[in-house]
């Protein structure tokens, strides 16, 4: 199976990889992924998320490699390496996976806003305007997407600033001392932080839409590094800010130092993050749907548009149906696991499996 | 050209029931200003026909009939000789005929049932004169504006650009307006993609009535259902000229004082032409003043009606008094009293502007103040919401381009919905669909939102900030001009050192 050909019109430049990775990155994860991880690395847990992005930038580099010998995506390197049945399975997990993913997505959102903001909000009406936010970007094709997660990382980017606010209050002694936990406890620490991180593996879907795909790869560790760098910043500073028991029992650590952030004309400061939040999960969604919808018209004759309308219906109604906190929380856990295994056992044994076969492939 | 000819006029109504020529006259002769007459001389005789309100009269006694008169004519192949003027055609063909004779020619015949005949040339052309831009006023700068002529504004571009590289590809649409259209555009310079759309998009209207340029935008934009403006009109010519060194496309049409350009970019439409006229720094800081005022205009009455409706935590306590003490005696939810001033608002604009000048200027003070002030004292609205509306729809009319002021008026009433439904986050999802339109938006084909998506950072010098005139050495990257280079700047190597 040969891999897709896309018209030069509809490709978009290799920097906007870097928005692509950053902003799939970039969305419930970071509101509450200190919780998680503390809990096994305590005051180590900042090497824990350290170490867990760095490590993903080898996984980054395996994708390209990859992705730079298959010259196709995810549905025709399936098809290539495993044959069409098991192939076609294999696609139709990853494509399970995107759709779990921007369930996640959706309801965690919508979860912090029933938390933060509107008690009594309808998850109903409000995920039927957001999934047709997310139907009207996708409905433009790629380039929309792609832009639109151009300015969801350019116009939040301000809310990095708040980061100071709980600087001034933070005791940073708390870091100390460094190491003072087993590799085992950071292992686990690294899977805790691993949610906020996954996404990136959508890169196998788009590559085809990139002008020039080899360039892009700086571009994509560049979009990790930055997410990397974030994720540290914060979460040195939420070390710093709260004890660890408090953060044991403070599901969004994020947006709780937000509360104190005070300016002459606003206090309640998580108001507006949590409504300018929305422009950082309207790219996630709309690349994870953008990578399933696009992964069925690959799979089948459909179109990609009588493809996303049943996923987004999907979406709809599986993320409502999510009431409580512990299924959400475990809706979240879930993810991360197979996202987990998906990024650090399946990649690289992709790799190992295409590196044998073309050896294979070549003497025989 | 022959191809050309016979293009546009097999797009005219053609007589088809006339069967000859003298069929056609007597089909003519209907009308009361039809002149028809026979000119006797000695030996020969010729018949005259025309329209006396499409002819110039005097242009034909005094420069025409003396030599068709001064030997008698044998032939009409004499007719084109004998006349010194360009343009005399012998012709036979019925649809070309009945299109000269309405477009101001004279038909000549040698006898009452030729089929054949002599057209001459002799339009009257009334035109207006030339005026100062009223829309796109100026402090500094040129004073000319387009007139409704299409011979003039094409005067007024060719004079400021002598160069045999700027084309004039004409195009006649509208069935029954045959209104002529003109095409600009610099050869080597724009970009030949553009210019064949806006060719392909103009020979594919198929109306009637061409009233004015602005329907012509509307039949060739790209996105016909957006309320977004994506071909700017101007009625300078000094701006037509400067995007025409660009690399931009121009139209013009007869009988309308606008010309159209494209392919444009949203911030375009936030920079005035003055910005050019002035010193980078002002005008830079004008047009950083421009855009924040769009953004107040669409964003802070919703954000008002947002946060006193659901996040009134936000506001600090001492601004929170300020706020209730104003709020205090109003009966309504703050989404209602903010649609009534917003809606009072744009009655004042609309009567202000059906309305003749000066009755016009009196309606916009008397409903401004009177209404403003009775009904805060009356405790409909509050005086903090009163002040804001009204700053709004002042930063609305900084938009340099009238149209885009007109669509961020209108853009402020879903985002005052969606404050009402959800706070703080309608205004962002509200947002969210405002930039998803913009990226879904082209003009001729290029990126609405360039040069900040896709990001281009060498067209950022003439975007939000007008960089100095030194740094403008390129053309823009979105109009794949075929000739990236405007001039060569030459950079004299300063030493680096205080003067002495």
């Amino acid at each position: 199976m040969a891999g897709p050909e896309v018209k030069d019109q509809y490709k978009v430049s290799p920097f906007l990889v870097f928005y692509l990775v950053h902003s799939v990155q970039v969305g419930v994860g970071v509101m509450g992924f200190q919780r998680i991880s503390t809990k096994y690395a305590g005051n180590d847990a900042w090497i824990s998320v350290l170490a867990a992005g760095l490590s993903l930038n080898l996984i980054i580099f395996l994708i390209y490699k990859i992705m730079m010998k298959e010259k196709g995506d995810l549905i025709s390197l399936h098809h290539n390496l495993f044959g069409k049945w098991i192939g076609g399975l294999l696609s139709l997990i990853a494509i399970v996976y995107f759709i779990a993913m921007g369930i996640t997505v959706l309801r965690t959102y919508i979860e912090v806003v029933q938390v933060w903001m509107f008690p009594d909000l309808n998850k109903w009406i409000f995920g039927t305007v957001f999934l047709l936010l997310v139907y009207y970007c996708l409905s433009g094709g790629f380039r929309v997407v792609a832009g639109i997660s151009f300015f969801g990382v350019v116009i939040p980017f301000y809310l990095v600033l708040t980061m100071i606010f709980p600087l001034f209050y933070g005791h940073f002694r708390d870091l100390l001392p460094i190491f003072n936990h087993s590799l085992m406890e950071l292992y686990e620490g690294v899977k805790g932080a691993s949610l906020s991180y996954l996404g990136f593996t959508t890169l196998f879907m788009y590559l085809p839409f990139i002008k020039e795909p080899e360039k892009s790869h700086r571009w994509a560790q560049g979009g990790h590094l930055l997410t990397v760098f974030i994720y540290t910043t914060v979460m040195i500073t939420t070390i710093a800010f709260f004890s660890p028991e408090q953060l044991q029992k403070t599901i969004w650590a994020t947006l709780t130092t937000w509360k104190i952030a005070e300016m002459p004309f606003v206090q309640r400061f998580e108001y507006i993050g949590i409504a300018s939040w929305a422009l950082v999960i309207l790219p996630n969604l709309c690349i994870t749907i953008w990578a399933a919808g696009r992964g069925i018209r690959r799979l089948s004759r459909v179109s990609q548009q009588n493809a996303t309308i049943p996923i987004l219906v999907l979406i709809l109604i599986s993320s409502s149906l999510f009431a409580r906190r512990e299924s959400i929380d475990l809706l979240n856990q879930y993810t991360s696991k197979v996202g987990f295994y998906f990024v650090y056992i399946y990649v690289p044994f992709v790799f190992v499996f295409q590196y044998i076969k073309s050896k294979v492939g070549r003497s025989g | 050209m022959v191809n050309k000819m016979f293009r546009w006029l097999k797009k005219n109504r053609s007589p088809e029931k006339l069967k000859n020529l003298p069929e056609l006259i007597r089909n003519l002769q209907d009308s009361g200003d039809f002149l028809h007459y026979e000119s006797k001389q000695q030996d020969s005789s010729f018949f005259i026909y025309y329209f006396k309100t499409l002819v110039h009269e005097t242009e034909l006694n005094d420069h025409i009939l003396p030599y068709l008169v001064e030997k008698p004519l044998k032939t009409l192949e004499d007719i084109p000789e004998r006349v010194p003027i360009p343009g005399v055609i012998l012709s036979s063909d019925l649809k070309e005929i009945c299109e000269k004779v309405m477009r101001g020619f004279v038909i000549i015949r040698l006898n009452a049932n030729a089929t054949e005949c002599a057209l001459i040339p002799s339009q009257v052309k009334k035109a207006r004169a030339v005026t100062q831009p009223e829309v796109e006023f100026t402090v500094v700068g040129s004073k000319e504006a387009f007139v409704e002529s299409l011979d003039t504004n094409l005067h007024l571009i060719r004079k400021r650009l002598p160069v045999h590289e700027l084309k004039a590809y004409e195009v006649t649409v509208g069935k029954l307006t045959n209104t002529k259209v003109v095409v600009l555009y610099l050869d080597g310079i724009a970009n030949v993609e553009n210019v064949n759309t806006v060719k392909q998009r103009l020979e594919d209207i198929n109306v009637d009535q061409i009233v004015d340029n602005s329907v012509i935008m509307q039949l060739i934009t790209d996105d016909k259902n957006s309320p977004f403006p994506q071909l700017i009109d101007t009625e300078r010519p000094d701006r037509a000229t400067s995007v025409l060194c660009e690399g931009k496309v121009v139209v013009l049409s007869d009988g309308s004082p606008q010309a159209l350009i494209g392919p444009t970019t949203l911030v375009e439409f936030f920079s005035a032409f003055e910005d050019y006229f002035v010193n980078w720094i002002v005008a830079s800081s004008a047009r950083l003043i421009r855009i924040f005022a769009i953004l107040f205009s669409i964003l802070v009455t919703p954000v008002y009606v947002a946060t006193l409706t659901y996040h009134y935590e936000l506001i600090p306590k001492d601004l929170l008094s300020t706020l209730v003490s104003s709020r205090q005696r109003i009966p309504l939810p703050p989404i209602l009293e903010a649609i009534f001033l917003e809606l009072s608002i744009e009655l004042l604009r609309e009567a202000g502007a059906r309305l003749p000048t000066k009755v016009g200027q009196t309606i916009g003070i008397v409903g401004g103040i009177v209404i403003g002030t009775a009904s805060v004292e009356a405790g409909l609205t509050s005086n903090v919401l009163l002040i804001i509306v009204a700053l709004s729809a002042l930063a609305s009319f900084t938009t340099p381009v009238y149209r885009m002021s007109n669509t961020i008026r209108l853009t402020r009433f879903p985002f005052l919905l969606f404050a009402h439904l959800w706070g703080l986050l309608g205004v962002t999802i509200c947002f969210c669909f405002l930039i998803a339109h913009l990226l879904k938006l082209k003009s001729l084909g290029r990126p609405f939102l360039e040069p900040l998506y896709p990001l281009r950072v060498q067209d950022l010098k003439d975007a939000i900030i007008r960089l100095p005139l030194k740094f403008q050495n390129k053309r823009p990257i979105h109009l794949q001009s075929e000739d990236t280079v405007r001039f060569k700047t030459v950079t004299e190597k300063e030493k680096n050192d205080f003067h002495e």
